[in-house]
């Protein structure tokens, strides 16, 4: 016990060098490797494991060969692959973008003095708690082509029905339309909070100079919540990059394979075709472009922890 | 954000449209799923569309509860949520006091592991954990789909009670020491009650997250009274006699299963709040 104080208390460890590691330590590492240990049996342990299957040609009909890297030399001739790639690149550079510029303006103007402020949040709040794949069943409702509410709206009031669904296009943006919905109240909350804590000596120090609301937020508030924005950002396209469950609810990839995201593709080829070295290539492209968001996304963390 | 208590008129009617456009848009959704879900097959799908049922009734949930196996499958979406947000909430929160608060080799690797696993997608491990699933009989069980959320809940966990902890002054700690506490006190008696909180935050933030979770449940359960509630949603039972889509039961599914996390969320709105900013925020 009194070894185990000598971590508790950082002034006091480094002069205590006599005691074994084990007996200065055991406190600290029974306390933090639980978590550690099962986080890396679910996380690095798979990711490993799809790492091996990506160079074999296991399947469900084949036990599976090493083959080097000839299942990533097949992706890049494959269109299909080609095409997500595309899309999961458009989709999440749009959904990101407009989700954030979305986010900011509704929580600018929930900043307001406003009366039904607090409701007005709680509702914003509501498509927050809401499952990805209930997210898409509830808009599923409304974009139905033949009845659903949209194109009745449209049909009475003389308008020509969108295919929201059915067509490439309209599919790609309903699919985008419903992550917006989904995704902007949390964007929403991060920026009120945000503005909320924003030094009010220098707003105000603006609007006597005589800065008006829109000065004011463009050359103010804007500026300083430059950090804030960056974090939304990664974030954001770190989910969205990764998007399964409302696309796969909402259109389950199609028409054809026009909304097809990388995630999606990957499950296809894994999970319905059973092509394990195949699908685990694509997931390791997958892994790769979310890594690359995540981990400058960590490093500021872990730079932050130290 | 203004300080001026007049507001021009102009403006006052600018500023309450675009609220009221912003709640319509977030909220019209949620509406007619409620309304949808009232209605009769009929109605349902009737041309133009009502947007008051004309005879409400509740003939999709008694079907859907029915066929659903709802008590077994909300009892499996309860039991797997709570245990898996109360694991994730002590181990996490033990993690954190830990690297928070003690001194040892590998503490800031350890955090920043934790949280550079958050970037690792779903659909990247769910292949070999469904293979290792099947090979030691996880597949299929409350245990198996209960790891696997405990383990993705960790990292938000962490950074949840890790800022709680933070905003701690460690002169506490200190103070404590000098009046004679062992660390055990200290950690018990000082600390802890002063981190409950966030471990209810946390606890709240990763039961939604688990209620919520499709991918991983759909792949890691098989039989349907081993389901949970999102997976039903993608399994609509057809009703067989009314040639007609089935927008009400899609509807009424779509109540049943966000009606259980409502009061979570009138209850802990600000809570929830709290928990998603510390979870975002860490690292501004």
């Amino acid at each position: 016990m009194a070894q185990a104080e000598s971590a508790l208390s950082p002034t006091r460890s480094r002069t205590r060098h006599e005691a074994g590691f084990f007996a200065k330590y055991w406190m600290a590492y029974l306390l933090v490797l639980p978590a550690i240990i099962v986080r890396f049996a679910y996380t690095i342990v798979p990711l490993f494991r799809t790492l091996w299957l990506s160079l074999t040609n296991m399947s469900i009909t084949n036990p599976g060969e090493f083959v080097g890297l000839r299942n990533y030399a097949m992706l890049f001739q494959d269109e299909l692959f080609i095409n997500s790639l595309g899309w999961t690149a458009v989709y999440t550079i749009s959904a990101t973008l407009i989700e954030t510029a979305l986010g900011l303006a509704i929580a600018v103007l929930l900043n307001q003095k406003l009366r039904g402020q607090s409701t007005a949040i709680f509702i914003v709040m509501l498509p927050w708690v809401i499952a990805p794949m209930l997210a898409s069943n509830v808009w599923k409702l409304l974009l139905y082509d033949s009845t659903g509410i949209f194109n009745q709206t449209l049909t009475v009031a003389g308008f020509s029905r969108v295919p929201w669904l059915s067509d490439p296009f309209w599919a790609r943006v309903s699919v985008t339309l419903v992550s917006v919905w989904k995704n902007v109240a949390w964007v929403s909350l991060i920026f009120l909070a945000g503005l909320r804590s924003l030094p009010k000596e220098v707003l105000e120090a603006a609007e006597v100079d005589g800065a008006g609301p829109f000065t004011r937020f463009f050359r103010v508030s804007l500026p300083l919540l430059q950090s804030t924005t960056l974090l939304i950002l990664l974030l954001r396209g770190m989910g969205e990059i990764q998007t399964f469950e409302q696309i796969y609810g909402l259109t389950m990839g199609g028409p054809g394979t026009s909304t097809r995201t990388l995630a999606l593709l990957a499950y296809e080829r894994f999970f319905t075709e059973f092509r394990y070295g195949y699908g685990s290539a694509v997931n390791m492209w997958l892994f790769l472009f979310a890594a690359l968001v995540g981990f400058y996304y960590s490093w500021k963390l872990y730079q932050a922890a130290r | 954000m203004r300080k001026r208590n007049h507001r021009s008129l102009i403006t006052s009617v600018i500023l309450y449209s675009l609220l009221a456009l912003t709640l319509v848009f977030v909220f019209f959704p949620l509406y007619w799923m409620l309304v949808t879900s009232l209605k009769t097959p009929i109605e349902a799908n009737e041309l133009p569309p009502t947007l008051i049922p004309r005879i409400p009734t509740l003939d999709a949930f008694k079907f859907l509860l029915e066929r659903w196996h709802y008590p077994e499958v909300l009892l499996n979406t309860f039991v797997i949520a709570t245990f898996s947000a109360l694991g994730a909430t002590i181990l996490s929160g033990m993690a954190a006091y830990g690297i928070n608060r003690l001194h040892f080799p590998g503490r800031s690797a350890f955090y920043g592991f934790m949280v550079a696993t958050l970037a690792l997608p779903g659909m990247v491990t769910i292949g070999p954990i469904f293979m290792t699933y099947k090979d030691i009989g996880l597949l299929d069980t409350r245990l198996g789909l209960t790891l696997v959320f405990l383990s993705g809940g960790l990292p938000l966990a962490m950074l949840v009670v890790f800022s709680a902890l933070n905003s701690i002054p460690r002169d506490i700690d200190d103070a404590a020491a000098i009046d004679g506490c062992s660390w055990f006190d200290t950690l018990f008696r000082v600390m802890l009650p002063i981190a409950l909180p966030s471990f209810v935050v946390s606890f709240l933030l990763l039961f939604i997250h688990a209620w919520n979770e499709f991918l991983f449940a759909y792949i890691l359960s098989v039989t349907p009274e081993k389901r949970v509630l999102t997976v039903r949603l993608f399994e609509m039972p057809n009703r067989g006699d009314v040639y007609l889509p089935q927008y009400d039961l899609i509807a009424a599914g779509g109540v049943l299963v966000l009606l259980p996390i409502i009061p979570i969320l009138i209850l802990g709105q600000k809570r929830l709040v709290e928990g998603i900013l510390a979870g975002a925020t860490q690292g501004t």
